[in-house]
């Protein structure tokens, strides 16, 4: 039903006619999404408030499973295997598909233990390798200058754009193939959010990225590929220059011209 | 008119609230002076001193005061332990069924009056610790898991509700690195509700040291140091309540005074503490 | 094994320990709680509210004295406790606000008090009102329980009000109202839920204390009801007899520890229902 562009580089992630319920809810939530994640590449998703798109983002790293009762139907691909089944072990899963929240999130301790927490939890302890693979993520994050001095300090007394960043290197010290960013910006001030949005450009050689934002601007700046979402469908996935000049679907085009938000 | 009603009217407050501060000034005042006349007969040395005889005038209050300190920490051994695991059952483990009716439970039995913890303790526990371990099951072992299990539900509930102020996101985030639930409480609720925690613990300690009714029935109100777990001994508030009707003597009866002054300033260091150093009310940015 | 297998491995075990924390807390206190419940059905019957105390052996006994008692020093110590609190806990949060370093010592100090054990207080009230008047009496019971209650009133009190929004505050001043008035038609009102259910837990609270009123309103085997003499309780009667070795005054003691039991039970649940709806808006 949706009009898909055919994504021509290869898929980091693609579901498959999945579907999704919440706990007790009458009506799945998503319904039949078939939705291809290019490899290194910035993909957004789009929509009204209410129409799935962080829903969709969570299933990707199995966050509902935190919460008894969630159902998913049909199948998300990754490296050749659905990720839904049984059998998948959801540990390793989100080493390799992390996740940046709406609100910074640094946890309660110093700047350095923040970053070389996921590490540790892998189990590397040699105190060098650590070292190395903080400094390493910290600049890939774009804030190894600011905190090259404090790596013991709290990582509360940073300021909000800097603890997203905090957050982002964090992520990606332990070197994952994909990252997923949930309105990452929303509680960020304007010129931190120019600088997220420029390190997430930045970060596609690495990883591949699906990003969801209230902010049809943002999606316009930073992504490669945009998805627009309403009421639980993929209505339409594009080229982002394509989709928001020449959308295939009416529906994305109101949405655009803010016939409806 | 309204002027003076306004004035009349802040005035009654500020008066009915000041006049709790002078009746906490005058439990303190009171207690020192009906306990003067031991304070003048054995001034400090009335803490260190073993010797507790009423016949010979000698009193003594160390066998008390470490009675207290003793029973007081086997509860606090084994109910913080127990505390936390059924908190953390309530707050990260337990199915949304489960957690209101558990939940609400507890807070109901932190409810029931403490005297009935002691007779419960006396009926039907210390048969138990009589047959275990000889004796008459009367004692200070039997003292402290009667407070623990008194204490436990207040704890409890209190160290559940300081974890679940942790916010739901700091959790995903590390549930999103590959944390397991172990990791996530170990690492991100429990050094976030680090300080609730640690002031519940103390709070029940507060209350477990002046605890009266559920020890009297099981600790024996003997003055000596105990030498076995098992043995009978005595607290502040045993030692009070067994005592106060039978003093007849005026040195027998401050000194008794002079037992609660002690009490009352160990129990009010002891919430002055938790107060300030772990649960700063309003000052914390929530 | 694999560190994250280790840490795996780990986790089910504290899991199985939390699981088994709770099911040896649960466990006690649901002993507890069913033998008081047999024990107190056991020995309930009508008797029990028919016939005052009398010597062990006699057919005719029963908690009819020590019921009217605990009522009387209940209600006495409500009546005066409830209204100084909610007066003090007004000052508190209406006039000295959140800043005020004196409305913060005294809610320090309320708090400690809320905490001191209450032999203390009962000792304080021997020495302050039963030595002058020469014997023990209703009233200094009711003195020792209200000592209780207002700390615990005064914080509730506090609290709710400070919940109010201040825009409602702003909207009665708005209209011209003077300060009390605000207070005493809008501010107090609108904390109205929140206090009641402050009430009924302070209530609840001290109906279960026994050891301020051991050497205050002492105790009556028979029925009383003039406050300047010694009075009976629920409480220090049940301590009397369950401990007496007369098993006819033992059942009467585990009759009065299930009705006080039932009674505190049903003003907590009472303050949850009453306070429910409004946490689910």
């Amino acid at each position: 039903m949706a009009t898909i562009i055919n994504v021509k580089e290869e898929k980091a992630l693609e579901t498959k006619n999945f579907e999704f319920t919440y706990a007790g809810a009458p009506e799945p939530s998503l319904k039949n999404i078939s939705m291809p994640i290019a490899k290194n590449k910035v993909t957004a998703l789009i929509g009204p408030s209410g129409c799935g798109k962080t829903t969709l983002l969570r299933s990707f790293n199995r966050m509902h499973d935190l919460y008894p009762g969630n159902n998913y139907g049909g199948e998300i691909l990754f490296e050749g295997r659905n990720i839904l089944t049984e059998k998948e072990d959801m540990i390793k899963l989100r080493t390799q598909i992390g996740m940046i929240f709406q609100k910074p999130t640094a946890f309660p301790m110093s700047i350095f233990n923040n970053v070389a927490y996921g590490l540790r939890l892998k189990g590397i302890k040699n105190k060098t390798e650590l070292a190395d693979r903080v400094e390493k993520a910290l600049q890939d994050a774009a804030i190894w200058k600011e905190t090259k001095d404090r790596l013991k300090d709290d990582a509360n007394g940073m300021s909000g754009g800097q603890q997203q960043r905090l957050c982002i290197a964090r992520a990606i010290a332990v070197e994952p193939e994909v990252l997923l960013f949930d309105e990452p910006t929303s509680a960020l001030d304007p010129i931190s959010t120019q600088g997220i949005e420029r390190l997430i450009i930045e970060l596609k050689e690495k990883v591949s990225i699906l990003i969801v934002t209230h902010n049809m601007q943002q999606a316009a700046r930073v992504s490669d590929y945009t998805g627009f979402m309403y009421l639980g469908d993929l209505i339409e996935l594009g080229k982002t220059e394509e989709l928001f000049v020449t959308p295939a679907e009416k529906l994305t085009e109101e949405y655009i011209t803010g016939k409806f938000g | 008119m309204n002027k003076i009603l306004d004035r009349f009217f802040q005035l009654s407050t500020l008066s009915i609230a000041l006049f709790t501060l002078l009746i906490a000034g005058a439990i303190f005042g009171v207690l020192f002076q009906e306990a003067k006349p031991a304070i003048d007969a054995f001034g400090f040395e009335f803490i260190t001193n073993s010797k507790w005889a009423p016949n010979l005038e000698k009193f003594g209050a160390w066998p008390a005061i470490i009675g207290s300190i003793l029973s007081t920490s086997l509860a606090m051994f084994l109910a913080v332990p127990v505390a936390i695991g059924v908190a953390i059952f309530l707050s990260e483990i337990a199915p949304e069924k489960l957690k209101n009716p558990v939940g609400v439970s507890i807070e109901l039995l932190a409810a029931i009056p403490s005297v009935i913890y002691g007779m419960w303790g006396l009926f039907y526990f210390v048969p138990i610790i009589r047959d275990t371990f000889g004796g008459l099951g009367i004692g200070l072992l039997t003292a402290g898991i009667v407070l623990a299990v008194m204490i436990l539900p207040f704890m409890a509930a209190v160290t559940r509700d300081a974890m679940n102020t942790t916010p739901d996101i700091l959790k995903e985030s590390a549930y999103a690195l590959g944390g397991t639930k172990w990791d996530v409480i170990k690492d991100i609720v429990i050094p976030y509700a680090k300080a609730g925690i640690i002031g519940a613990a103390i709070l029940a300690l507060g209350r477990a040291i002046g605890e009266t009714m559920a020890v009297t029935f099981v600790m024996g109100n003997v003055h000596k140091i105990p030498s076995l777990i098992t043995d009978p001994t005595t607290s502040i508030p045993v030692a009070l309540a067994n005592e106060f009707a039978e003093a007849d003597e005026d040195l027998y009866f401050s000194s008794l005074f002079y037992l609660a002054l002690i009490l009352f300033l160990m129990s009010s260091a002891i919430i002055a503490f938790a107060k300030f150093a772990f649960l700063k009310r309003g000052r914390k940015a929530k | 094994m694999t560190h994250t297998q280790k840490r795996v491995l780990i986790n089910k075990i504290v899991m199985a320990l939390s699981v088994l924390s709770t099911l040896i807390g649960m466990g006690f206190l649901l002993w507890i709680l069913s033998i008081l419940v047999i024990n107190g059905i056991d020995a309930i019957n009508w008797n029990i509210f028919i016939y005052e105390g009398a010597p062990p052996g006699y057919e005719e006994s029963g908690l009819k004295h020590a019921l009217i008692g605990q009522l009387l020093l209940i209600s006495v110590s409500t009546i005066i406790g409830v209204p100084l609190g909610i007066l003090a806990g007004t000052y508190l949060s209406e006039y000295g606000g959140v800043k005020s370093k004196l409305a913060n010592i005294i809610r320090d100090i309320s708090d400690i008090m809320m905490s001191a054990p209450s032999i203390v207080i009962g000792s304080f009230v021997y020495a302050v009102i039963v030595a002058p008047m020469g014997n023990f009496s209703g009233w200094a019971g009711i003195a020792a329980l209200s000592i209780i209650m207002v700390p615990i009133i005064l914080r509730t009190t506090d609290d709710m009000l400070q919940l109010v929004p201040s825009t409602l505050r702003e909207a009665a001043f708005a209209l011209g109202a003077p300060k009390y008035k605000v207070i005493l038609q809008v501010v107090l009102r609108g904390a109205k839920t929140g206090i009641l259910t402050g009430v009924l837990l302070g209530v609840a609270r001290v109906s279960g204390e026994t050891a301020p009123l051991l050497f205050t309103s002492f105790n009556d085997n028979f029925l009383n009801t003039d406050l300047s003499e010694p009075i009976a309780s629920l409480t220090v009667t049940m301590f009397n007899y369950a401990t007496s070795p007369y098993e006819d005054w033992q059942k009467l003691g585990w009759a009065a520890a299930f009705i006080l039991s039932m009674f505190i039970l049903t003003l907590n649940i009472l303050g949850r229902v009453i306070l429910a709806p409004k946490k689910k808006k």
